[in-house]
Formats: structure tokens, C-alpha cells, sequence
């Protein structure tokens, strides 16, 4: 299928256009040479050469960006009919909602607010809350990592910014939901600080007008979770099916602290995700699941690092695929063990399920170990649906399909065990359904 | 870009553009092909290398087929046939009309 955006000829990611974007834009003066800085970088660095490890397996070519514009403040923004999964009977402590990447709504139950959270749109913390988000914002993504990196960097339009103080416990979720529309753009930024001893669970998902939407996503996210704090961060990736996404994910979790991190990813037409946990405290954990569901020309790229500075720490990545029509997924996992960083003990394991013969799973864990008392385990697997398995179950009155949804939610299983949330689970669960309703 | 739905054949390339045994990469409705004229006759495969996933486009020409530039794998550009390691599967390899000084070709799905 050809996609025709219609885009406002005389703006672009341009020179031009940067400098409109600069003009409109009501920022604090280091944030508008952070910009400036960050456009030097994007101008002066080249899309990313397909020779490159990170970016052997994807297809730019298809990619122009001349195709969009960027997201203009001064105009009204609606996407009412993107829907919304994650939340079905949560009770939130607040709630977020952002279409083509700028704040149209945000909320925050009084209660935390008394207590010193800090939770809404990122443009105006970084007015209002400026020492706070000053010290994080970018802190974990280097703009020249690549020229995604670097154009983000520079033209973020909004985001959210939630901060928790020391030892203060959020005991009811936030929601926030990143809206886009057809042919638009979304270069939103998320920032998370949990300072020591501190709780919170962020449901975050995004979702386009029509499940056939075109777009361009470009989005960063850094998490910053202190000292034996807590962190449960959801992600779900519901883009249309002819939309580009591009993101930077870090994390950086400190002393005897938890992260536990779920992302799953069913929309989109092409990802290329670069997701980074950084243990730097002594005692770190994390716990990241990845759920990817591809179907047609889909093609989802995630590289992953654990990288563990300290000793003590523990991290364990999962990641499962199912792939089907001729989709295609590729996960790359690196765990990164400092030299000093005794006692270490990571994990990272890939599995794809396979439900036709054109689909393809390119899966590369690594192991890169410079201490010499951890133990670092790695593993991926790959194959079909056993058709015996489809045999037996449709000899038990199961239909064909019926048969398939029970096998690819038992894949999913291990990765339905590890996370705590209901809505989550449930949202997962009908997401992977719907998924195989269209397999025949 | 030219397309003619009542066929499904998608306008590819001017026929002036192909020289004989260079092959000619090509975006046809969000799918990327690579043309070549082999003994004054035009073919089509899928610019996807079934081994590693990658482009094909930027390949040479060994008589009738393309070599993977970053592998050496080698496809018959006649039949999209995998022809040596490393790949073991074909390439998607899609029917050419000429019309004029105009090449269409209808892309497969499978």
C-alpha cells in the first residue's frame, strides 16, 4: 500500500523549520541551547549507515522525512479515537494525555501533590520545576548516539515528567496516553525520578487514530530510580500499522533498588528501539519483559543493554516474539559487566515463536564481562507451532484458531507470570487475541 | 508514482534507465525491488537477501545472477532461485510488463 500524507509544504524538519519550532516554543534559556546544541548534532550527523552493527537488520530506505512535519503548538490537537487498553478497572493517582506529542490534559489526585509529587506535562516542569528536571533531562541519552537521537533532542515537544520524593509511596498507578493522528508526528520525551526510598507504577501506552495510521514517532524515556526505591514501568506500543517508530529507553537504578520494566510492542509498521539499564548502586534489580506480537510486513527491532557498574546487582531481561504473515523481529541483548563489578548475576533470554514461513526472528545475545566473580547466563530459542499440538486440541472440539490463541497465550505465560498488574495482563491478553482472530 | 490497479502492475522504471547487466534498484509502492535487463529481456526480484535479511540493491551481476554484496549469496535474477550459501531460500521474483519506454512490474506477496 502507498501512504499519501498531506503535510504543510513550507515547514519541515529543516533549518527553516527548527527555527519556527525555536520561535514558537515558550522554554527556559538552557533548554533553547540544549536545543540549538543538539540540532548542531543533527545536522552534522548522517542517518545511520546500514553497515553499523545496531542498524544491519533495518530497512531505512522506506523512510523519509521530508513525508512530515512537525507538530505545531499553536494549533488545537485531536485524536479522540485512538483507543485506550491499559485502563480497565485501575483506579490511577493520575493521568496523562498527550496527542501528537503535546499535554492536552493532565491530572494529579491532590494527595500526592501535598506530599511533593510532581507529575504533568514536561514543558511546563521544565518552567516550573526547573532545577528538578534540569538535573535528569537528557542525563542518560547522548543526542549524538544517532541522528534519531540527536533530532529528538532537539525538537521534543512535550512529554511528562513525574518525580516522587524521598520515601514517598504512590499506591495507585498513573496513566498516560500518547495519542496520534494520521500522518502526524509524536517527538514526545518521558522523565521518571523516584528518589530514595520512593514507590510508583507508570502505565504509559500510545496508540494511533486508525489501526491503518501513518506516523512518525521519535521519543525518548529515562528512568531514574533512586536508592532502594521501587519502579513498575508498563509499555505498550499500539502504533497504526504505517507508522515509524524510533526510541531511546535508559535506565539508571541505584543502591538495593527495583525496576521492574514490561514492554510490549504490537503496532508500528518499523521499530528500532534502543533500551539500556544501567545498575549503577550496589544491590540493583531489574526485571524487564518484553511481549512483541508482529503481522504483515511488520518489522521490530530491539537492542538491549544491562549494564551492571556495581556489585551485587541483578538483572533479567525476557523477551518473546510471536511473529506471523512476514513479519520480522530482531532482538539484540548485551550484558555489560564492569570491571569491579563482582557478584554479578545477569540473564537475558529471547524467544520467537514462528507462525508462518516467511516470518523471520534474528535473535543476537552477547555477553561483555571485564569483572571476574558473576555469573552472566544467556539463551534464545526459536521455532514453529507444532501442528500435533493445533492436532490435539482441535480432537478435543477446539477450533483451529482456538487451538493457536491457546498455544501462543502459553508461550506468553512466562512473561504473563512476571507481571503484577491485572490490567496489564488482561490488556496483553486481548491485545494477543485480536492478534490471532486474524490468523488462519 | 504510476500505477495501474485494474492489473496490479505498478509503474518501476523508465525501460531507458536499464542498461544492460546493471542491476537497478527501485521503490514500488513501499517495497524496494531491484531490476536488470539480462539478454535484452527485463526481470525483477525482491532487493531482501532471504540470508541475512538485508539489501540486494547495491550487488554485482555474475551472468545471470545477483551477488550479495556483504555475504556473497547469490540469486538468480530470472527466478529469484537462491543459487549458493550462504542462502538456502528464493527471493520473491515478480512479473514485468513493457509498455512503451515504460516498465511495470506486479509485486507478490509470497
Amino acid at each position: 500500500m502507498t501512504t499519501t500524507i498531506a503535510r504543510n509544504e513550507s515547514v519541515g524538519f529543516d533549518q527553516a523549520g527548527f527555527e519556527q519550532f525555536i520561535e514558537r516554543r515558550i522554554d527556559p534559556v538552557w533548554i533553547t541551547q540544549s536545543r540549538r546544541d543538539s540540532w548542531a548534532a543533527f545536522e552534522s550527523i548522517g542517518w545511520p549507515n546500514p553497515r553499523e552493527e545496531n542498524w544491519l537488520r533495518s530497512d531505512l530506505r522506506g523512510f523519509k522525512l521530508s513525508r512530515y512535519s512537525p507538530t505545531n503548538e499553536t494549533e488545537s490537537q485531536s485524536v479522540a479515537s485512538a483507543p485506550v487498553r491499559l485502563l480497565d478497572g485501575v483506579e490511577v493517582a493520575g493521568s496523562l494525555r498527550m496527542e501528537n506529542g503535546l499535554v492536552t490534559q493532565e491530572l494529579l489526585d491532590p494527595k500526592y501533590s501535598a506530599k511533593g509529587v510532581v507529575f504533568g506535562s514536561l514543558s511546563r516542569c521544565v518552567r516550573e520545576h526547573s532545577e528538578l528536571v534540569k538535573k535528569h533531562l537528557h542525563a542518560q541519552i547522548n543526542s549524538n548516539t544517532d541522528r534519531f537521537a540527536a533530532l529528538q533532542a532537539a525538537m521534543w515537544t512535550d512529554g511528562f515528567f513525574l518525580y516522587v520524593p524521598k520515601n514517598v509511596v504512590m499506591e495507585k498507578p498513573l496513566h498516560i496516553h500518547a495519542a496520534m493522528g494520521d500522518g502526524n508526528v509524536d517527538l514526545s520525551h518521558a522523565l521518571v525520578v523516584l528518589e530514595e526510598g520512593s514507590e510508583a507504577t507508570v502505565l504509559y501506552e500510545s496508540s494511533s487514530a486508525t489501526p491503518e495510521s501513518a506516523g512518525f514517532h521519535c521519543g525518548g524515556l529515562e528512568l531514574v530510580v533512586g536508592a532502594r526505591s521501587n519502579l513498575r514501568f508498563v509499555g505498550l506500543q499500539d502504533w497504526g500499522s504505517n507508522t515509524w517508530h524510533f526510541a531511546h529507553k535508559r535506565a539508571s537504578v541505584g543502591q538495593d533498588a527495583n525496576l521492574q520494566w514490561t514492554i510490549a510492542a504490537v503496532g508500528s509498521k518499523f521499530s528500532q528501539v534502543d533500551q539500556q539499564v544501567n545498575l549503577i548502586g550496589k544491590g540493583a534489580n531489574s526485571h524487564v519483559n518484553g511481549v512483541l506480537f508482529t503481522r504483515d510486513r511488520q518489522h521490530l527491532t530491539y537492542n538491549t543493554t544491562q549494564r551492571h557498574s556495581a556489585t551485587h546487582c541483578t538483572s533479567d531481561f525476557l523477551y518473546k516474539a510471536v511473529l506471523k504473515d512476514r513479519s520480522r523481529t530482531v532482538w539484540r541483548g548485551m550484558i555489560k559487566v564492569d570491571e569491579g563489578a563482582d557478584k554479578t548475576d545477569g540473564y537475558q533470554r529471547n524467544d520467537n515463536l514462528l507462525l508462518s514461513d516467511n516470518a523471520r526472528a534474528d535473535s543476537i545475545p552477547g555477553l561483555e564481562i571485564k569483572a571476574d566473580d558473576v555469573r552472566c547466563t544467556h539463551g534464545s530459542t526459536s521455532g514453529r507451532v507444532d501442528e500435533e499440538l493445533i492436532f490435539y486440541a482441535r480432537s478435543r472440539g477446539f477450533s483451529r484458531q482456538e487451538a493457536i490463541l491457546m498455544i501462543v497465550t502459553g508461550f506468553f505465560q512466562q512473561i504473563f507470570d512476571r507481571i503484577t498488574i491485572d490490567s496489564v495482563r488482561d490488556a496483553l491478553g486481548a491485545a494477543i487475541a485480536r492478534q490471532v482472530r486474524q490468523y488462519d | 508514482m504510476t500505477s495501474n490497479t485494474s492489473t496490479n502492475f505498478a509503474f518501476a522504471c523508465k525501460l531507458s534507465e536499464l542498461k544492460p547487466n546493471v542491476p537497478l534498484p527501485r521503490e514500488v509502492n513501499d517495497r524496494f525491488v531491484v531490476l536488470a535487463m539480462l539478454d535484452g529481456k527485463v526481470f525483477c526480484i525482491e532487493d531482501i537477501c532471504t540470508h541475512d535479511g538485508g539489501t540486494l540493491g547495491d550487488g554485482e551481476l555474475d551472468g545471470d545472477c545477483l551477488i550479495c554484496p556483504r555475504h556473497g549469496a547469490k540469486f538468480d535474477l530470472r527466478t529469484g532461485d537462491a543459487m549458493c550459501m550462504p542462502a538456502t531460500e528464493g527471493t520473491l521474483s515478480h512479473d514485468v510488463q513493457i509498455r512503451g519506454d515504460e516498465v511495470f512490474v506486479q509485486l507478490k506477496d509470497n
